[in-house]
């Protein structure tokens, strides 16, 4: 009997703290999504009404904004330009970055953590710092779109972001690599399997989590980026999807029912990856969060 | 063998990545004549430009634009650095950034193209709108004086008003104040009857500067305003203390929209537009951003109102964006002829109506709508600092700006700020007196 009072007890002080903690929770979710709730708001109602209709259901949708900033903003272009960046960017952090994290976790050479060190350190150096020094040698190596051909100028795009996206993926990689146990290493090298081989087949199946993290994290910057591309890009062919939203964004008109509409479109891709690989990236970040 | 077969792939790589960026130039008159600009609201208009002139020519243009404006900058700095600039392009920032663009040899000086053929296309300009672009002889700069820029519009900053509440405050919505009194008893009737007097984006220091510069402008002339920045007279000036004083009296009036040193730009156009304020402070521009945001808001343009009814009263304006030609490129002629044809008045007229602008050609202005008839006819009214004989530092305006600020928010007298300011106007002048002489220390070492 005072043994079930006292579970029934326990149950109930657990209730509690967990109720408690939903009423902090509440309250920090609601200011998460209200940005977005009125992001979507806005990009229903019409110039005039966004600053007067302040209710988050206008009584008339215009849905047709999301049509007018697909065209005006000329988002078909855009949209195809930053998926195929996107992915080339991504695959190459990735790629770089699992190697090199796997090297300076398994390998010793001298100045392995000195090395290391550096790499991250220029995490610390964003690519807007260093503008002017980026176009120079873009510009020497003949990156810089100058009117004429396209692909070089793309590369001269994607080669700085895999570089800037490199320290990261390699922050996060490394002690991942770091934890898994040497054995399995080893009895996979019995079996007959070399250095590429053990890679390949058994690190980084066991890194998916960390993988999924970089990979969510660097498609985030580079689907949102656009400071690199109006320095590298001349033409607006080649630029990213980011400088459609701008046919919105005056220097002292702003139409901001398009500039919502086309900010919807622009986040739909990243919300349906990280749908698609929630479960992925949680693992990765509580696995990050426990190593440290 | 191995070594040799990588040293090969290397040597292989290299030379691709050689070979793609050492490719032919193409020929010159296949590529599209290049203008860089920021100015995101005209982009569609810019491209229809575009399209009429190789219709009319043959010869193709290119707009690239590039925003926000602190993007832009970079970027032509790095092209600057590189003698990647394109044919025409726009320098944003201050007098001097122009001058080191000139002196380093990236702008083509203009004068003779618009003295050619007696003046034909000097003359065609608002004389304001080409002085932002000219240098006087002996500027402090080192620059050859001329013409360096080709205006494309003009702008000023006045009072918009709004015509209902004016009349709904028992005032003629044809006869707004043009008194300083009669401004501030409108204000404080709008107050009293809980609406916003006046309203303006003055958490921005630039536009509190323009107001500023009208009213010392206004009460003492440019002769002293200039005698001030060179150090002749003081800030503590009674004259002075007697401009600040009138942001004193807008606070004390209680018109001022609540929190105004927190209101940028655009929130004060959005108070204005929603027909919430009496009285904004605004450029030109006001009038395109108005017309989008309510189509039905009924308003006038009037100068600033004077304070002395025997001095005239000016406001701040001049050139709004201007495009320089590269003296470095080839097409320096193409350049040149594109902006001719772009500056006629045919073009003019066409920007004007697609974004709403005032344009920098006369004829193209004569015959403007509604409020932008208003600062058009303004336009000879109009002053602009960086046209002084004499540039004031950019610490003491931000100091005086800042000060007006802080009596705005009743934490500071007019006295108060502008004892505060000469002491900055004085610090400054030690700090300049001091490297003067260690530049003639290291003369002499020399």
């Amino acid at each position: 009997m005072t043994g079930t009072v006292v579970i029934a007890l326990q149950r109930l002080r657990q209730q509690a703290a967990q109720s408690a903690w939903h009423l902090v929770c509440l309250p920090v979710a609601a200011t998460c999504l209200f940005p977005l709730v009125w992001m979507v708001s806005s990009s229903l109602k019409t110039q005039r009404t966004v600053f007067t209709d302040y209710s988050l259901i206008p009584a008339v949708p215009h849905v047709e904004n999301y049509a007018r900033a697909w065209t005006q903003g000329r988002f078909g272009l855009y949209f195809l330009n930053s998926l195929g960046y996107t992915a080339l960017i991504v695959t190459g952090v990735v790629a770089c970055s699992a190697l090199a994290a796997y090297a300076f976790s398994r390998f010793t050479f001298r100045g392995s953590g000195f090395f290391y060190k550096l790499l991250l350190s220029t995490m610390l150096i964003p690519i807007p710092g260093a503008f002017v020094a980026l176009y120079i040698l873009l510009n020497q190596m003949g990156l810089i779109d100058q009117g004429s051909g396209h692909w070089l100028a793309r590369v001269g795009y994607i080669l700085p972001q895999i570089n800037g996206g490199l320290a990261f993926g390699i922050f996060i990689l490394k002690p991942f690599f770091d934890g898994i146990p040497k054995e399995l290493e080893e009895s996979a090298e019995v079996d007959g399997c070399g250095v590429l081989g053990v890679f390949c087949h058994i690190m980084l199946p066991l890194a998916k989590p960390a993988l999924g993290v970089v990979a969510l994290l660097t498609s985030l910057a580079a689907w949102n980026e656009f400071l690199l591309a109006y320095l590298v890009f001349s033409r607006h062919e080649l630029m990213p999807l980011q400088r459609g939203l701008l046919a919105f964004h005056g220097a002292h008109l702003t139409e901001y029912p398009l500039l919502m509409a086309g900010m919807v479109i622009s986040i739909l891709p990243i919300v349906a990856i990280y749908l698609v690989m929630q479960r992925t990236i949680i693992q990765g970040i509580t696995a990050g969060a426990v190593k440290g | 063998m191995k070594a040799s077969r990588r040293f090969l792939a290397l040597f292989g790589s290299a030379l691709m990545v050689g070979a793609a960026g050492c490719g032919k130039p193409a020929a010159l008159a296949a590529q599209p004549l290049r203008v860089w600009h920021w100015m995101t609201d005209r982009e569609a208009a810019f491209d229809e430009l575009a399209k009429r002139y190789q219709q009319e020519t043959g010869t193709r243009v290119r707009f690239e634009l590039y925003a926000p404006s602190d993007i832009y900058v970079q970027k032509v700095r790095a092209a600057a650095q590189t003698d990647g600039l394109p044919e025409v392009y726009g320098v944003l920032g201050e007098l001097r950034d122009l001058a080191s663009f000139i002196n380093a040899g990236h702008v083509l000086p203009l004068e003779a193209a618009m003295s050619a053929n007696g003046n034909a296309w000097r003359s065609i300009f608002f004389p304001k709108a080409l002085e932002v672009n000219t240098f006087a002889r002996e500027n402090p700069y080192g620059v050859a004086p001329g013409i360096y820029g080709v205006p494309l519009d003009v702008m000023n900053v006045q009072l918009f008003y709004n015509k209902p509440l004016l009349a709904k405050l028992g005032f003629d919505p044809n006869q707004p104040p043009d008194t300083w009194e009669a401004f501030l008893d409108a204000g404080r009737r709008a107050a009293a009857e809980r609406l916003i007097g006046f309203v303006s984006g003055w958490a921005e220091l630039w536009l509190i500067d323009c107001f500023a510069t009208d009213y010392a402008i206004h009460e003492m002339g440019v002769k002293k305003v200039e005698a001030t920045y060179r150090g002749k007279v003081p800030y503590t000036d009674p004259d002075w203390v007697r401009v600040l004083g009138r942001f004193a009296e807008l606070r004390d009036s209680g018109m001022l929209a609540e929190g105004i040193v927190t209101i940028g730009n655009k929130r004060a156009e959005q108070l204005f537009a929603n027909g919430q304020a009496l009285f904004t402070f605004n450029g030109t521009w006001g009038v395109n951003v108005y017309q989008s945001m309510n189509p039905d808001l009924e308003y006038g343009v009037v100068m600033p109102p004077r304070t002395d009814p025997k001095r005239p009263m000016v406001t701040w304006g001049g050139a709004g964006s201007s495009f320089f030609v590269n003296a470095k490129s080839p097409r320096r002629d193409e350049a040149i002829a594109f902006l001719t044809w772009l500056t006629a008045e045919p073009q003019q007229r066409y920007l004007t109506e697609a974004t709403q602008n005032i344009p920098a050609n006369r004829a193209a202005a004569a015959d403007l709508p509604g409020p932008l008839a208003a600062f058009a006819d303004d336009m000879d009214q109009t002053v602009h600092p960086r046209l002084f004989s004499v540039q004031e530092e950019s610490t003491v305006i931000e100091a005086f700006d800042k000060g007006i600020q802080s009596i705005l928010i009743g934490e500071q007298t007019p006295e108060e700020v502008a004892a505060r300011v000469q002491q900055t106007k004085q610090h400054e002048a030690r700090q300049r007196a001091a490297r003067a002489a260690r530049q003639e220390q290291g003369h002499v070492v020399d």
